[in-house]
């Protein structure tokens, strides 16, 4: 009891200082170091959202990237009207990444496995499939170019211009660190025990006179909400957004940062994005043949960590109970 | 029309055997490894690069390079599912398409360093670089020799699994891998052996396509996908339906192109969306525990 | 985009400390004065970014090639001002996200005071307009969409965006003024699904048109990125039994385009073959001896043209370097290092808006001829040929004969770039 206490002390100690050292980053790093910080959040919590579905419900969506990109290009489409400012964009862009989640979502949830994740693929490419299609709305394969981050402002009160990324910075840092928190609630919320129950035995969830298919609906259209989420913060950032961004590619990124980090720890995918974008910048640094090494160390972690890295430290220097694979106990 | 619709078919069929025998190597390895291997369109590479080099090598015989390139890739899959994938089987089978996702990389980079990042080619050997007339148009004689050995393939295979003690098998491990085990079956050889034969069949497609695609790093990468699609079409771990599904989407690519050009980019994975939401297995799988 | 300004307070302060110390220096130690002024910056940074995996990763080690060799000579010749140049090589793998990255980690953490290179459209647009955000100099030698000097510079006043490689009007109107005079009358395309194939077509009907009003354009096939067999697009265009076959597939995508309408007979059954990307090395080498003879072909750069004492020292050095011709993105990027150095020396500085003063107007002399960088549009002008694929024993690949050169006024557009019906 004593010692689960003071370790819950000492995460929360840690996580605040994760927080004060991200809003220091401006302050002490170049704009380069910001930009890759922000990659790194954006990752993060495109990876939690994934990881939502995933970890607790074993279900893997191969078409993530679908909600990232409508929530990329929706805002886009909103700042570059030059007339809604930027978080109102970001909110609607948000939505709109849920609403197709729910569309999706629908379809989806009655398969399981490999089928899900096949038919998630499946739409995920229709959706890059529409934004390459789609020129007169979409920049057909060069994307929207040039969408301007606008400003923040409560009127009468004050308005800040998010051009300077330092701006920008704290903006997204701050509503991907709340979207970050507001997952970890859900998955520790009674839904997410449902969840988890489900993840361990589907039937005997089912017999509790529970619907496991609306349950899962409602987690794969919050899943989409956040994924659109990192994508409304992306398009301001980059001020470009592409149909590379709703390419299964973009989809496998989350997949990697969560199976790297451990699905089935919260921090997983977090460590897993930070993992992952840092062993890539460091790699191409030195070598154009990146995926060569980038291969060679994914294969290290998958053999040498098992079941992901924060994973396989909780159980071995913690002995918690982490397990391999969702299916089991 | 009737004409022109019986052609651009039977175009389409021709493209689809290089999807069917990747397609069938990847289902057979799922059917009984429950592995799903990444690195099966990296193998199909290794194939094509490996049937060039023996075919430069040795002096620009096609037919050895057909021969021979495919045998090594056997052995390379030998070394995959030895020292590898054998340590990941009771790990999610989303780790497992990690680990082999990281030989694709591996692999993508390795031919780059040994063949260099451009264009490789071979010539079509003279005796099927011919056309015949059909309905008035040219039918390249190659697509006519794919098309029979994807086919002589199918029916192979059909053999080997239903008319062999290796085939029952492997059945028997598909099925019920504990029974088999029971039964006195040694599971992990035969597991190597089946993940033997399918790198070998992903190889010969590669090897196949040596005369009439183009040989470069990255390639396996978007066949890999659609020999996915392929699979899960047809229902995983059903050969029958790995070649229903290759044909299915061969025929979906040719009319598609021909008169639904908006559509191409999505064309297969809408047929595979309509194929799960209709039967939520593919068209021959079994339902999942 | 707000973050115009150029220097902000840290650098600036960091930069005039520098320059206090580096006077200070320079006088107690008594150099010479024309080289303690001169000195701009020791290295000189150059970010080069373009594909380097993947089936098109050639691309990439083509450029890696010409700006090496350009790097190499000018520091063998005591460098730029007396500074030596550096340049750092990165993977853009065809994604803007990772494009961007780049650029930011060339300029912001390595120190980048160039950016070079780009082989997608779409990358190139989406760095070029963050080029005011990052102020730096971007020279693009080989993304050729007209919308990155009619678009972001001419209209949107990028001023920091360059290019040295022909643009599109190479593909789509050059084209049109080689097949005037070839015996076709209709004209199908199979064309890459993206923006470049589509506005190279429509280019090319355009302007065809103008030239010969009696031709007509009888099929399209639009082939996904990344595609491997060709058969469906083949057969498809050929059941409107076109005279000319029209195509802007590049790279290995082009090699086996060519392989498969060989086996459809395609060649027999037409009269012409144009391939505006047709020329280039990867093409001719991936091909060899299956090449047609007569294909009409071209590319950003040929190495048989000009037939100069300069491009043929430049082709001589290069096989000398890396045992190889030179592809077009060699070229364009060896020409965008050499731009580099002579707009430092001539601006005597590093400072963003002088350079860009520099270089508006600035000739050129490389090894594909003398060109001109345009300053409404910031786009070199220069003409590349159009040409037949020959066989000649003494080269071990295909080349081209019969070339056709125009001047580059005939065919480039012009601002203010009227549209396009």
């Amino acid at each position: 009891m004593d010692a689960s206490a003071s370790g819950k002390l000492w995460l929360r100690v840690f996580v605040v200082g994760i927080v004060l050292v991200l809003l220091a980053v401006p302050q002490v790093a170049g704009r380069f170091w910001q930009y890759l910080t922000l990659n790194i959040l954006l990752l993060s919590l495109f990876s939690l959202s994934f990881n939502l579905l995933f970890g607790m419900t074993g279900l893997l969506s191969f078409g993530h990237a679908a909600f990232y990109a409508t929530g990329a290009y929706a805002t886009a489409l909103f700042l570059r009207t030059g007339m809604v400012p930027l978080l109102p964009s970001v909110i609607m862009g948000t939505v709109a990444a849920a609403l197709l989640a729910a569309l999706i979502g629908f379809f989806c949830v009655r398969h399981t496995h490999v089928y899900f994740a096949m038919l998630t693929l499946a739409f995920g490419m229709m959706v890059y499939a529409i934004v390459w299609k789609w020129t007169p709305v979409t920049g057909g394969d060069d994307g929207l170019v040039g969408i301007p981050r606008g400003s923040l402002s409560i009127p009468g009160l004050f308005t800040i211009q998010m051009g300077p990324l330092a701006h920008y910075y704290y903006f997204l840092t701050i509503l991907a660190l709340l979207g970050m928190y507001a997952l970890y609630r859900i998955s520790r919320s009674p839904f997410g025990l449902i969840l988890n129950g489900m993840r361990e035995n589907a039937g005997r969830v089912e017999f509790a006179g529970i619907s496991a298919r609306r349950y899962l609906w409602w987690t794969f259209t919050i899943a989409g909400l956040f994924a659109g989420l990192a994508g409304s913060l992306m398009a301001p950032l980059e001020s470009t957004v592409a149909p590379a961004s709703a390419h299964w590619a973009k989809s496998a990124e989350p997949v990697m940062a969560s199976l790297i980090g451990g699905p089935f720890v919260f921090a997983g995918p977090i460590v897993g994005s930070l993992i992952y974008i840092g062993l890539k910048e460091v790699i191409v640094r030195f070598t154009q043949y990146w995926l060569l090494i980038f291969g060679a160390v994914l294969l290290i972690l998958v053999l040498g960590f098992r079941g992901g890295v924060v994973g396989f430290l909780l159980r071995r220097v913690a002995r918690a109970n982490v397990p391999l694979s969702p299916a089991e106990e | 029309m009737v004409g022109t619709l019986v052609y651009q078919g039977l175009v389409g069929l021709s493209e689809a055997m290089y999807l069917w025998l990747v397609a069938a190597g990847l289902s057979l390895i799922f059917g009984v490894l429950r592995v799903l291997n990444f690195a099966h369109g990296s193998l199909y590479m290794l194939g094509a690069y490996l049937a060039f080099y023996f075919i430069r090598a040795l002096g620009g015989n096609f037919w050895v390079g057909l021969l021979l390139g495919p045998v090594v890739v056997a052995s390379v899959g030998w070394a995959l599912e030895f020292f590898f994938l054998r340590r990941v089987y009771q790990l999610d089978v989303a780790f497992q398409l990690l680990l082999t996702f990281a030989f694709v990389l591996i692999f993508d980079d390795l031919v780059k360093l040994v063949w260099g990042p451009l264009y490789q080619s071979v010539s079509t050997p003279p005796v099927l670089s011919g056309a015949v007339l059909f309905m008035g148009r040219p039918y390249p004689v190659y697509n006519l020799f794919i098309l029979t050995v994807g086919s002589l393939v199918g029916l192979g295979l059909w053999l080997l699994l239903e008319r062999t003690p290796w085939g029952t098998l492997v059945r028997a491990a598909a099925s019920d891998r504990e029974m088999a085990s029971a039964l006195g079956v040694r599971v992990p050889r035969l597991y190597t052996g089946v993940f033997i034969f399918g790198a070998w069949l992903a190889a010969l497609g590669g090897a196949l396509s040596v005369p009439v695609h183009t040989i470069s790093p990255g390639m396996g990468e978007s066949i890999i996908i659609e020999a996915f699609l392929v699979v899960v079409i047809g229902g995983l771990g059903s050969l029958k339906g790995a070649f229903l599904g290759a044909v299915l989407i061969g025929l979906l690519h040719a009319y598609g192109i021909m008169y639904l050009p908006m559509f191409e980019l999505a064309l297969a994975y809408i047929g595979m969306a309509i194929v799960l939401i209709i039967r939520p297995w593919g068209m021959f799988g079994v339902r999942e525990a | 985009m707000s973050d115009t300004h150029g220097l902000n307070r840290r650098d600036f302060l960091k930069a005039s400390v520098a320059g206090a110390a580096g006077a200070l220096l320079g006088s107690e130690l008594g150099f010479p004065e024309i080289v303690r002024a001169a000195k701009v910056k020791d290295p000189i940074k150059i970010g080069c970014q373009g594909i380097m995996s993947g089936p098109l990763g050639g691309y990439g080690e083509y450029m890696k090639k010409g700006a090496t060799m350009a790097m190499e000579e000018i520091n063998a010749k005591g460098g730029v001002l007396g500074s030596k140049i550096d340049i750092n090589f990165r993977d853009e793998e065809l994604k803007p996200d990772v494009a961007l990255k780049n650029a930011r980690f060339f300029v912001d953490d390595w120190g980048a005071d160039f950016l070079i290179g780009i082989d997608s459209s779409g990358v190139a647009l989406a760095v070029g307009q963050v080029m005011p955000e990052l102020n730096k100099i971007l020279i693009v030698t080989h993304a050729a969409t007209e919308k990155f000097n009619e678009g972001l510079v001419y209209q949107k006043k990028i001023k920091q965006c360059f290019r040295v490689c022909v643009p599109v009007y190479q593909d789509g109107i050059a084209s049109a003024h080689v097949a005037k005079n070839l015996p076709v009358k209709t004209w199908a395309t199979v064309s890459p699904d993206y923006e470049y194939g589509y506005t190279s077509w429509k280019m090319f009907k355009h302007y065809l048109k103008e030239l010969r009003p009696d031709v007509e354009f009888v099929g399209e096939s639009w082939a996904k990125f990344g595609t491997t067999d060709f058969s469906s697009h083949i057969t498809k265009v050929m059941a409107a039994k076109p005279e000319g076959i029209f195509t802007t597939e590049w790279g290995g995508e082009a090699v086996a385009f060519v392989k498969q309408a060989k086996l459809f007979k395609v060649f027999d059954q037409t009269k012409a073959w144009m391939n505006p990307m047709g020329g280039a090395m990867d093409v001719l080498q991936g091909l060899g001896k299956e090449y047609p003879d007569g294909a009409w072909v071209s590319g950003r750069y040929l190495f048989q043209y000009p037939d100069t004492a300069r491009n043929k020292a430049f082709v001589e050095a290069f096989r000398k370097r890396w045992n190889d011709f030179p592809s077009y993105p060699s070229e364009t990027t060896y020409t965008a290092v050499q731009a580099i150095k002579k707009a430092v020396e001539k601006a005597g500085t590093l400072d963003v808006p002088t350079l860009i003063a520099t270089m508006e107007g600035m000739e050129l002399d490389r090894p594909a001829g003398e060109c001109v960088i345009r300053a409404e549009d910031h786009q070199a002008v220069y003409s590349v040929p159009w040409g037949q694929i020959t066989h000649d024993p003494n080269y071990p690949m295909p080349v081209l004969k019969n070339l056709k050169v125009f001047a580059a006024k005939e065919y480039y557009r012009t601002p203010p770039f009227p549209p396009i019906s």
